[in-house]
């Protein structure tokens, strides 16, 4: 297991590795530059003073491996349009995206796996039909048309919720006004993940339902219920669970457009900004970050697997 | 807010300030917080590469300039100078400034100040400073004394103080004097910057807001309003739903799509305004085909403008007949050559110039053909805006190759690089009608004279107006500007659009004349109690 481990970060690292030398390149190849240093206004004298300023009249391999020596020390470099350090602008917004994040991922997680359980104890039956409907709706409907729609019907018609930001201006920290401002992108947000995991469980509750062991246990005479908990939901978890490693991924690139429909200062924002900016350094930074938690969420994924299912084993 | 004195005095004392400085018995809400929009974190230094609309207007609020406009008609009017005048024949400016004037850290502010912010940041090439080239014509500035500089001139510049009130912010050398790069500094940038404006930073909470609060020091006395905040919301849209549910008084910038409606809650009002900003077609010079005036007056006439403008703008502009836009009152003229929509008279002037229909349905002459390499950026309406125009230039047959780009590379490949044939894009330009920096033979290949334009007619012109030191000399050398620029078309001219702002509509004392002398002018804000 220990072994196993070790392989494991040690391929993370190499795929940290190749993800850093292909965004680095890539972003350098893309036509344009740093918006801050170039705008319809600019001279070719002062896009060049500026370009020199920053280092960016270099080659890009030596800006690549300047850029890889400070940041195996933990130094990403500094924003080129905001003048701050990368680390710091991550660090500030990663608190946010997180609360996010992990908000999605429990309502879509509970609902989604408690719809699909309905729809897989029902199939083909009205509440089937139902969850259906309602998965194909979160499939369907695009991430901000639906934002803009929430904050129409629920900040600007109803006045329930505030529309944008991630807590009232001029107030202390108070737990109640944040989940205020959460609901509403984190509900968005869930109602897009969700169909995955609905469709997942209900095709693996369905799939463990047609198995001998449940039906041995049925006709043991045990309740539909502790069959259901005892039985057949921990078998059909494993590929829920890979399901919900996925959805934690793409719930980075969801919270991209999120967080700037509802004016959110996380991490996805600052993809957005950085990347319309061409923002390098901060491109790289996001990216790199978005690179670990891919890697660190599939590791636990994978060790999850023993946990749910311990026929499973890592050598 | 500092409250002086018992509460009750000061409350009295206040409004009967505001009563004397209005005239009329209007209470002011002295508790009201301005909440108002930007769409990224800004940057806060005006001159810092890369700081603009996100910026623009929060720095105005901030640092304060030498001149500001005057709310009636635009021309400079007294901010941190108190007076001015050309001296050798326009090839210097004197200007005094306003004593008393302290930072908002209680150091006082002076000539060092005005001195260090052009000699040692704008006029430094290194730095690439924001719109340092629009301040090309200045050699340097000399200190007189302690109230008193003088900007020395490479080149007559009779526009001088209006450039000055062009987002030209006055930053402190006590605090930025000692810094490796004064532009770059980010507890300043990023932070509380010292700064002398009726308001100053309190908080800046990087993607939430940055919060203001009056400044005690301010020379004019206290202003009206117990604080704003401007929210980082990057959407428009977000922005607009906002001020509907009563979150924010103010939104700029609005698109035309969403001004409908806004007004219905009645708490809000939609300002058309203006700025000296047109949309053109450049025409890239370099292609003899372009060169030629006949060929350019064809494609101007073959444009259905008012069309366009009710397509794309749903009316909120009008038709432009040069560069210099009506805002300008007298250094306006109206009363130059036309293009009203005319293809019948495009297809003769081209027919006249030689360039002849071709079985393909493309013009030709000579073998070449009227066919263009048109790229367009993304951003606002370019991309439309462009498509339209291709159609009504494939009605009289010209065939343009239209190539859409994103921003960052159009503004890299096309404008910088002039890597184009024909393209469509928009100046923003101080409210002056000295336009030079956009048409002079020295601001082409490498200046912000795109279609690299070169005509000496036109130059010596422009000279005459920059060196013009009365107001008639300038409107007679400016109005046969506009006469040559209608007829030689240096670009296509498209349209003026409105620019429209929405305010809450108890916000008062808020110029409407321009987003940029609302702004200079926020000492005068107030909010009415209810």
């Amino acid at each position: 297991m220990t072994q196993y481990l070790v392989r494991r970060l040690a391929q993370g690292l190499v795929v940290l590795f190749l993800v850093s030398l292909l965004t680095f390149f890539l972003i350098n190849l893309a036509p344009g530059g740093p918006s801050s240093l170039v705008d319809m206004s600019t001279t070719v004298a002062e896009r060049n003073a500026r370009y020199a300023l920053f280092g960016l009249d270099r080659p890009v391999h030596e800006r690549y491996v300047s850029w890889l020596a400070s940041a195996v020390q933990g130094d990403l470099g500094r924003s080129i349009n905001q003048g701050l350090p990368v680390t710091g602008l991550l660090a500030q917004r990663l608190g946010a995206t997180l609360a996010l994040a992990l908000s999605a991922l429990v309502i879509a997680g509970v609902l989604g796996i408690l719809l699909g359980i309905v729809a897989a104890m029902n199939p083909n039956r009205w509440p089937d039909h139902v969850v259906g409907t309602v998965a194909t709706l979160g499939m369907s409907v695009p991430n901000f048309w639906l934002g803009i729609v929430a904050i129409i019907l629920f900040a600007v018609e109803l006045r329930w919720l505030p529309a944008s930001g991630i807590a009232s201006i001029g107030r202390g920290f108070d737990v109640v006004d944040r989940i205020r401002h959460l609901i509403l992108p984190a509900g968005v947000l869930a109602f897009g993940l969700m169909p995955n995991v609905v469709r997942v469980t209900r095709a693996a509750v369905l799939e463990v339902k047609a198995t001998d062991y449940v039906r041995t246990a049925r006709s043991k005479g045990l309740r539909d219920v502790k069959v259901l908990r005892k039985h057949m939901l921990r078998n059909a978890f494993v590929p829920v669970t890979a399901m919900l490693g996925l959805i934690t991924t793409v719930l980075f690139s969801g919270s991209v457009v999120i967080e700037s429909v509802f004016g959110y200062a996380g991490i996805g924002r600052l993809a957005i900004e950085a990347a319309n900016g061409r923002d390098y350094p901060v491109i790289l930074g996001v990216t790199m970050l978005a690179g670990t938690v891919v890697v660190v969420v599939n590791l636990i994924v994978d060790l999850l697997y023993v946990v749910i299912d311990p026929r499973i084993r890592h050598v | 807010m500092k409250v002086r004195g018992t509460p009750y005095r000061w409350l009295v004392a206040s409004l009967l300030a505001v009563c004397a400085a209005f005239g009329t018995a209007q209470e002011a809400d002295t508790s009201a917080v301005l909440n108002l929009a930007t769409n990224a974190d800004p940057t806060l230094n005006p001159w810092a590469p890369g700081a603009v609309i996100e910026s623009n207007l929060i720095n105005t609020i901030l640092f304060e300039q030498l001149t500001r406009y005057s709310p009636e008609d635009l021309t400079p009017s007294p901010m941190l100078a108190t007076s001015w005048r050309a001296e050798d024949e326009g090839m210097s400016w004197v200007f005094e400034l306003r004593e008393g004037v302290v930072w908002s850290d209680g150091d006082p502010f002076d000539a060092a100040d005005v001195a260090f912010t052009f000699n040692d940041v704008v006029l430094n090439p290194d730095l690439g400073a924001q719109s340092a080239s629009q301040f090309s014509s200045i050699d340097r500035v000399e200190v007189i004394d302690d109230h008193a500089v003088r900007f020395v001139l490479n080149e007559p510049f009779s526009a001088l103080p209006y450039y000055l009130a062009s987002f030209a912010g006055i930053i402190p050398v006590h605090v930025l004097g000692e810094a490796e790069n004064p532009l770059q500094v980010a507890t300043f940038n990023k932070g509380t910057p010292v700064t002398t404006g009726p308001y100053k930073v309190s908080e800046f909470v990087p993607g939430s807001h940055v919060a203001l609060v009056p400044n005690e020091l301010y020379w004019a006395g206290e202003p009206k309003l117990a604080g704003m905040t401007f929210r980082i919301i990057p959407d428009l849209n977000t922005q607009v739903a906002e001020a509907m549910a009563g979150q924010l008084d103010v939104v700029t910038r609005l698109s035309p799509q969403n001004v409908a409606g806004i007004e219905s809650t009645g708490a809000l009002e939609v300002l058309r305004q203006s700025q000296n900003l047109f949309f053109f077609v450049a025409p890239n010079h370099d292609d003899p085909r372009l060169a030629d005036v006949n060929v350019r007056q064809a494609m101007e006439l073959a444009i259905d403008r008012q069309a366009m403008i009710e397509a794309i703008l749903s009316g909120y502009g009008q038709v432009a007949s040069g560069p210099v836009a009506p805002m300008l009152g007298a250094l306006f003229n109206g009363d130059v050559q036309q293009y009203a929509y005319d293809p019948e008279a495009a297809a003769a002037l081209l027919d006249e110039a030689g360039w002849t229909l071709g079985a393909d349905g493309v013009r030709q002459k000579d073998g070449q053909r009227l066919s263009f390499y048109m790229p367009t950026g993304q951003f606002g309406d370019l991309v439309p805006a462009t498509l339209l125009v291709q159609q009504f230039w494939a009605d009289i047959g010209i065939e343009t190759d239209v190539q859409v780009m994103e921003w960052n590379a159009y503004i890299q490949d096309v404008v910088l690089g002039r890597n184009y044939e024909l393209t469509l894009a928009w100046w923003s330009m101080p409210p002056t009608a000295d336009v030079a920096p956009y048409f002079s033979c020295s601001a082409a290949e490498t200046g912000n004279n795109i279609p690299n334009y070169c005509n000496e007619e036109l130059d010596a012109i422009m000279d005459e107006g920059r060196a013009a030191l009365t107001l008639e000399d300038q409107i007679d050398a400016y109005s046969r500007m506009q006469d040559l620029l209608a007829v030689e078309l240096p670009y296509l001219y498209l349209w003026w659009p409105d620019i429209l702002t929405a305010k809450s509509v108890r916000l008062q004392g808020f110029p409407e004349i321009t987003a940029s002398a609302a702004f200079q002018h926020s000492f005068d804000w107030y909010v009415e109690a209810q």
